[in-house]
Parts: structure tokens; sequence; C-alpha cells
């Protein structure tokens, strides 16, 4: 392999590393190499994009247009799973019946100190 | 009301029989003219709070600021659209510009109508022209179901508000609103005392829009072209609202039960509202919750039936009509030079376009309700209102209203501040259409900042 020296923000990839690549099968470098091709492949895509100067628009990137579209899709691919229904209970139907019990209760209270004569008003305040 | 009503009208055969050249100036020139007769509205010196009386149409304090705030934002909204419907046709721009006039028309008569029919059918009316804004002008395929959750999530919940108006008219004789204000508690059968109380509501949740029916929302607003998210977040929010105030009028004895589950929906949905938008890849869909957020605080006090609540109801609709219209003018400017909504790829606008970042900074300090602008002002009156209401309810307006400074914060950092990306050339300088359309903005909620009694309402 050429010289690779390792920067101070890129560290030494995985596939490279000397204790490790020479035990590794042919088959698992080959892979890795492979996936290095394609990866080289569309930094080339990107270079020749950027430095295109005849460019007018953004570049395009299919992974970021995936993943936006995934977060704001998530419906059509939701299933129902204990996970899904614990949290859309505890954050969706819980809450209300609670708050429903604390405001009732603190209502009630406060009506019946109203109608006993016993509410007391320290302020002044329209409401 | 005639002196807007006909200028109104007649900005349609205008847009038809200007020549090409003069078509937009021509528009938005008529447009700002009726704005500044509409000002005149904001003058409230009769006693009864009734003016410019009519059989069919009047005004009061409840509904001259949006009446106001309606014919303000028709310029803007032309001025918005000047640039991405340079390249259609010109029957197009026509047809465009005829769409928001119509939708301007039928905002006009809602606000002011004293008949609740009449009201009805405008709230009705107001559907058609944005629907086709959304799906014909739209950017994205989401389009169509965007249009389709927005006409049917309305729909559904206003026919039955239509039967609720009739049976009302067949009890009562009537259904006018400077009756209706006077009349007692109107004699509904107790078995349908439920069913008649909520639909009469509902239909106005949902446009407000209340948090478990607010879905159609997000996808409205982020589908729409730059107008309809203007219009849709500016004013047709706040015909839910206004709606509402009307209506709770009559409804009144039973709304002290059967206003809990709203209300509770309501301070629920500004918690979830909120952090849903910290969670946002979009732009628009950001601005989108945001609005929800604060339109469920509006429905909370408006439920409440406070005067307090009134008034703090009526002074956010208002602040946050500019506030939300500006935010969506903001995105629209990146999107129009980079084509992209997505948050992350638009950062360090603040290198760019430095002057947009002066925009950008004021109106995410007003969305996050900086004092002394109305939008604090307004939720602190309805913060107020709810504790008088219940004291627990300020754990959820207190930590609703730290996260909505949050995400406004984190959506003024994301788009300006950070690493510019490497693969964004040609943004185009910021033009003077765009600072002027901003300015025009802010400069009104900067100016209700010295007169507040304006947009007060009528409970004080």
């Amino acid at each position: 392999m050429a010289d690779y020296r390792e920067a101070p923000l890129a560290s030494r990839p995985k596939s490279l590393d000397p204790n490790e690549y020479f035990n590794l099968s042919s088959d698992f470098r080959r892979a890795e190499e492979d996936r290095a091709a394609i990866r080289a492949n569309l930094k080339r895509q990107y270079q020749l994009q950027l430095n295109n100067p005849l460019r007018k628009e953004l570049i395009e990137d299919p992974a970021l247009t995936q993943w936006v579209y995934a977060r704001t899709n998530p419906y059509p691919h939701f299933r129902p799973t204990y996970k899904t229904s614990l949290l859309g209970a505890v954050f969706g139907v819980v809450p209300l019946f609670v708050m429903y019990y604390i405001f009732k209760t603190d209502r009630d209270r406060k009506e019946e100190q109203i109608k006993a004569g016993t509410f007391k008003r320290p302020f002044s305040l329209s409401s | 009301m005639l002196k807007i009503l006909i200028p109104t009208l007649l900005l349609i055969p205008t847009s038809w029989l200007a020549k090409a050249k003069w078509l937009w100036p021509t528009t938005l020139l008529h447009s700002f003219i009726m704005t500044l007769f509409s000002l005149a509205w904001l003058k409230n010196t009769s006693e009864t709070n009734w003016s410019t009386l009519n059989p069919y149409i009047a005004t009061d304090p409840l509904s001259s600021p949006l009446l106001t705030l309606t014919c303000w934002l028709l310029p803007l909204m032309i001025l918005a659209s000047q640039d991405h419907l340079a390249q259609d046709p010109l029957v197009r721009q026509r047809i465009y510009i005829t769409l928001l006039v119509t939708l301007q028309l039928s905002l006009i008569m809602a606000f002011a109508a004293t008949e609740l029919t009449m009201f009805y059918v405008m709230f009705e009316t107001t559907l058609i022209p944005t629907l086709i804004l959304i799906t014909r002008w739209g950017n994205q395929m989401e389009r169509l179901n965007a249009g389709t959750y927005f006409l049917f999530y309305t729909l559904a919940t206003s026919l039955p508000l239509l039967i609720t108006l009739l049976a009302l008219q067949n009890k009562t004789g009537t259904l006018s609103l400077l009756i209706i204000q006077l009349l007692g508690p109107i004699p509904i059968s107790p078995s349908v005392n439920i069913i008649w109380w909520t639909t009469s509501l509902l239909a106005f949740l949902v446009k407000m829009p209340l948090y478990g029916v607010h879905l159609w929302l997000p996808k409205a607003h982020v589908e729409a072209p730059i107008a309809g998210s203007m219009s849709l977040a500016a004013v047709l929010l706040k015909l839910g609202g206004y709606g509402m105030m009307r209506m709770m009028l009559i409804l009144s004895p039973l709304a002290k039960e059967l206003c809990y589950p709203f209300i509770i929906l309501a301070l629920w949905g500004v918690l979830m509202t909120s952090s849903i938008c910290l969670r946002q890849t979009d732009l628009k869909s950001l601005i989108a919750y945001s609005s929800v957020s604060h339109m469920v605080l509006v429905a909370a006090a408006i439920l409440i039936q406070t005067p307090w609540g009134l008034t703090g109801a009526l002074i956010l609709m208002i602040a946050h009509g500019l506030t939300s219209s500006a935010l969506f003018c903001l995105p629209n400017t990146n999107y129009e030079r980079t084509h992209s909504r997505t948050m992350i790829l638009t950062r360090g606008s603040q290198m760019i376009l430095p002057l947009m970042a002066t925009w950008w900074l004021i109106t995410c300090l007003a969305n996050l309700a900086l004092p002394p602008l109305p939008n604090l002002m307004g939720e602190l009156i309805i913060i107020s209102a709810l504790l008088g209401w219940s004291t627990w309810t300020i754990i959820f307006t207190g930590a609703g209203a730290l996260i909505t400074r949050t995400y406004s914060l984190y959506m003024y950092l994301m788009t300006q501040r950070g690493p510019v990306p490497n693969h964004m050339i040609s943004m185009n300088p910021s033009t003077s259409r765009e600072h002027l359309l901003l300015t025009l903005h802010l400069l009104p909620l900067l100016l209700l900042v010295f007169k507040p009694t304006t947009i007060w309402g009528s409970a004080y």
C-alpha cells in the first residue's frame, strides 16, 4: 500500500491498519477494496460536479434526498409493535387522562372554596 | 365597507386587462391603496362596538384587526409571488392573481359578516382558491396529498357546522351576531346538547388547528407556494379563531364542563408540537409546526372564555399572523435560490446574505416572543388567563414557551450560522423586493408595540 500517514483529524481506517492487514482473509480484503472503489467513484462524481464551471444549481445528494423523504413520511411505514404502542400510550393517551384528573380536581376544589366563601384572593386582578 | 369590497372585486378585471409589463406593479399598487383604506377600520368610535354597520356587514374591535391584517397581506402575497411566477405564462400569472383576490374577497366578507350563515359560506369559499393554489402551484408531488388532507379535514367538520347553524336558526329564529350576543341560553334538547356544542366548535378547532386534528397543517403549509403559505398561516388559521370567538357566545353554560377535553388537547399540543419542531429536517415544516404550537395556545385561551383570554388570543393571532407570514417568506428566499428546503443544506447564510440575516434574526426573535413585541404580550396574557383557570397549566405553558424559544433559536442558528456548504455557488444577492417584503411584515409588528389597543379586541 502507498504510504498512508495519519493526520490529526483523520484516523487510520481499519482496513489499512498494518496490525490487522495481514490477518485478514483475501475475501474480506477484496470486499474492502471493492467498497473503497465505490467510495472513490462517488467522490470522483462529486468532485466532477463540484468543479464543473458550467454548473449553476445545487449538487443533488440522493442519499440526503432519501433521508429527508424518510424523515418526513413515516406514516405509511408505521407498524404497531409493543414499543410503538407503548410510546403512543405514554405520550399520547395517558397524559390526556392525567391532565383531566389534575385540572378537574383542582377546579372542583376551587369551586367548592368559592361556594363556601373561603377562596382567598390575595391580589386584586382581573382575569 | 363598499369602498374596500368593490376595489377588491375590480382587482380581478385589473389583473386580466393590465398589460404584461405592468401586471405586477399595477396589482401591487392597487392592493396597497386598498390596504391604506382598510386602516380606517382600526378606529372604533362606536359605543356598541359595531361600526360600518350594514344589514350584512359590520366591523367591531374583534374583527377589525383581522380585517386589516387580511388587507395588508394581499400586497405582500403579490410581492412574494412575483419571482417564482416570472417564468409562468402570462395567463397563468393572471389566474394566480385572480385566485389571490378571490381568497381576499371571501376573507374580508367572512371577517366582516354579521350573519353566521354568511360567515359559514365565506368560510367554505376560502377553501377553494387555497386548494387550487396548493395543488396547482405547489412544488412537489406531495401537494396532491396535501390538498386532499386540507380539503377533507376542513369539510368533514364544517358540514356538521352547517347543520348546527340551521338548527340554531330554527330554534332562535335568527343567526345574526348582533342579536345572538344578547340572547340567553339556547333551548336545545338535553339529549343532543353535547353533540350540538361539539359540532359547532369542531370546524373551527380543526381550522385553528387543535392538536389532535392538526395533521393537515404541516402538509398544506409545506406544499403550498409562498402566497398560499402566507395566507394560510397568517389569515386562514385566524378564521378558525375568530369563528370560535363568535360561536362561544352562544355555547356558554355548557362550556364549563365540555371545554376540558379541548383545553387538555391544546395544552398537551403546545408541548408536543414544539418538541416535534426540534426534530424537523424541513424548514417550512418546522415553521408549520411552530404555527400549530402558537395557535393551540390561542385555542385554549378562547375556550376558557375570560376577558383576558379573549384579549390575549386576539393579540397573539395578529402578532402570529405577521410573524408566521414573515417566517414563511424567509425560507422561500432560500428556496428560490437553492430549490431545497432541507435545513442542513442551507446553513451559514449569514456569510452569504448578511442583510437577509438581519431579517432572519428579527423574525426568529419575534417568533420566540421577545419583549416588547406583541407576540410576548399575547402569550403572557394567555398564560396568565390559563393560570387563573387552573394553576397547573403553568407547567405546560411554561415548558411549551421554553421549547418555543429553543426551536426558534435552533432555526436561526441552523440557517444562519455554521459552515457554508461547499457546493453552493451562484446564490443571487437579496433583491430589494425581498427586503421590502420583510420590512412590510415586521414594521406593523414593531408599530403595534406602541399602540396595542388596536389589537386588544372588544373584551376591554
